[in-house]
């Protein structure tokens, strides 16, 4: 599903922030990217979603080389792959509804199909029940689980979740990484990237280190050992 | 595989339902931001005021210059005692030799003499007089139309060089040219002053509308950052903002239009005194003529907005 091929990217001011790594994730996967802070986890995230270019090597995602992709295919890549941030990214004056809604009305759809598959996105992230609320009125917990929704709202094939639980106390962590596993359970891909040790060594999943943009392990069953 | 799966859900994707949400984001920028929509829609008013001088300046002189040019003409006066035959073997010379001559008017003794008594109908002494007389005392007269007011001079020196001043016992001609070149000497003036104010206005609003449409994409960077994040193509974030542009140009001209017309409405009646005798009512030209300017302007001010809207976009929308 994501395959990165000896990856190395450099900022124009000389930092080498991901060097020569490779690494293949299956369909279906739940893959968690450790690693302490400035070890390129986000430049990696930001390579996949194209929103960085390696300097070397070949990123493919679903047999699809998004290396050299060009500016208007972009767009295609990114219905394709649903991505959730620590600070949740929501629209305040926009209800949870309308919030999962604008991510499929940029895309074109229609309001009888943005009716259909929101309800059905905020039922599976169990926040059915708020979908007339502002996110200023949610938890952090919910609001992540709002951003999740809207990351779903194209059926991504990957999920790429940067730092999710953050912001977030135990027992809402612990309810966003059962979340994300749920959604694992539907043949998402997940690629969890924090530095959270406690969520990673619960999940005994597969875990990739990396440390100084270099991998410097990757087990199927792995816990955080950095 | 998996670009194909989607590319034709995207592509085909209705083309109409994402023009209508741009069109609602881009009324949103425009309301989001009321008050800085209303400085930009007030500096394209003055532009389009200035645009607008520049175009009556034009109209106006045009007016002045062409009335005073159908009053120039050479008159031709002769004795009553020429005959008609002889003015009329004149009149054919005249046309045969001198091509500058667009058309020459026969007035008959008795013409003048009506005109003459037209004239001076309240005038008692005179009309007493002239019922005194047993005959017509005056003779004919031929005015001589050029096709171009600057050839006067030459028709005047070919008409002194044949019979014509001969017969002819005076030959009246006024020269305009001085006034017509000094009415064309202070239009020019007007015009180039205009010129130059609507170039300032014409930059001022590219900087307006470039400084409106910064703001707009700052005040909505996190929602434009969302838009990438969730695949909004780069045509569905950058266009509400030159439709923003857009409605500036659209919004300006129509305010501005209006305004034109409830003003005359008032003041109409005062400006025209100030044209009388040029044949030029501002009111008629402007409605006459108001598809014409006001299209011209609409897609004047419209490249300035695209312009500028694009230019931020440019400099502050990576998209």
């Amino acid at each position: 599903m994501i395959e990165l091929r000896n990856i190395s990217k450099t900022y124009p001011n000389g930092t080498e922030a991901v060097h020569n790594v490779t690494l293949h994730i299956r369909p279906g996967e739940f893959v968690s990217l450790v690693g302490r802070s400035g070890t390129g986890k986000t430049t990696l995230v930001k390579m996949i979603v194209a929103e960085e270019r390696p300097t070397q090597g070949r990123i493919i995602l679903g047999g699809w080389d998004i290396t050299r992709i060009k500016v208007a295919h972009i767009p295609l890549l990114r219905r394709q792959i649903g991505v959730v941030f620590q600070d949740f990214k929501l629209l305040e004056k926009r209800t949870v509804f309308e919030n999962v809604a604008f991510a499929l009305e940029v895309a074109g759809y229609n309001k009888k199909r943005i009716n259909e598959v929101v309800p059905q996105i905020l039922r599976l992230v169990g926040i059915e029940e708020k979908k007339d609320v502002f996110p200023d009125e949610l938890s952090g917990g919910q609001q992540q689980r709002v951003s999740i929704a809207r990351a779903l709202a194209h059926r991504p094939k990957i999920l790429i979740a940067d730092e999710p639980t953050g912001n977030l106390d135990s027992v809402n962590t612990r309810e966003i990484i059962d979340l994300l596993q749920k959604i694992n359970k539907f043949k998402t891909t997940v690629m969890l990237v924090t530095h959270n040790r406690e969520v990673v060594n619960s999940l005994k999943k597969r875990v990739i280190g990396l440390e100084d943009g270099r991998i410097v392990y990757d087990q199927l069953r792995g816990r955080y050992i950095l | 595989m998996f670009m194909t799966s989607c590319a034709a859900v995207i592509y085909s994707n209705m083309f109409l339902l994402s023009s209508k949400r741009i069109l609602k984001f881009s009324w949103q920028h425009f309301w989001r931001n009321v008050w800085l929509s209303i400085v930009t829609i007030t500096i394209i008013i003055l532009t389009l005021f200035s645009l607008t001088t520049l175009i009556l300046v034009n109209a106006i002189a045009e007016a002045a210059v062409n009335s005073i040019r159908t009053t120039v003409d050479v008159s031709l006066y002769f004795d009553n005692k020429i005959s008609g035959e002889a003015v009329e073997l004149l009149r054919n010379e005249l046309t045969e030799k001198i091509p500058e001559i667009k058309e020459i008017i026969y007035i008959s003794p008795q013409e003048a003499l009506d005109e003459f008594k037209q004239k001076h109908q309240a005038d008692a002494d005179i009309q007493a007089s002239l019922a005194e007389l047993e005959s017509n005392p005056l003779g004919a007269t031929l005015i001589l139309k050029a096709y171009n007011v600057d050839d006067y001079p030459q028709i005047m020196e070919k008409v002194t060089s044949m019979q014509a001043e001969t017969l002819a016992e005076k030959i009246d001609y006024d020269d305009h040219r001085l006034l017509i070149s000094r009415i064309n000497d202070f239009a020019d003036k007007i015009r180039t002053f205009s010129l130059v104010l609507s170039l300032i206005f014409i930059a001022i609003a590219l900087l307006t509308v470039f400084n409106t449409v910064r703001m707009g994409i700052y005040i909505h960077r996190k929602e434009i950052g969302i838009m990438r994040l969730v695949g909004a193509s780069n045509w569905f974030i950058r266009l509400p903002f030159v439709i923003e542009g857009l409605f500036y140009a659209l919004f300006g001209c129509l305010i501005f239009w209006g305004l034109i017309f409830l003003v005359l409405n008032f003041i109409a009646p005062w400006i025209n005194n100030f044209f009388t005798g040029i044949n030029f009512n501002i009111q008629a030209y402007l409605i006459a003529n108001v598809v014409n300017i006001f299209g011209f302007e609409l897609i004047v001010i419209s490249m300035i907005n695209v312009i500028s809207a694009v230019i931020a976009m440019g400099r502050h929308l990576k998209v």
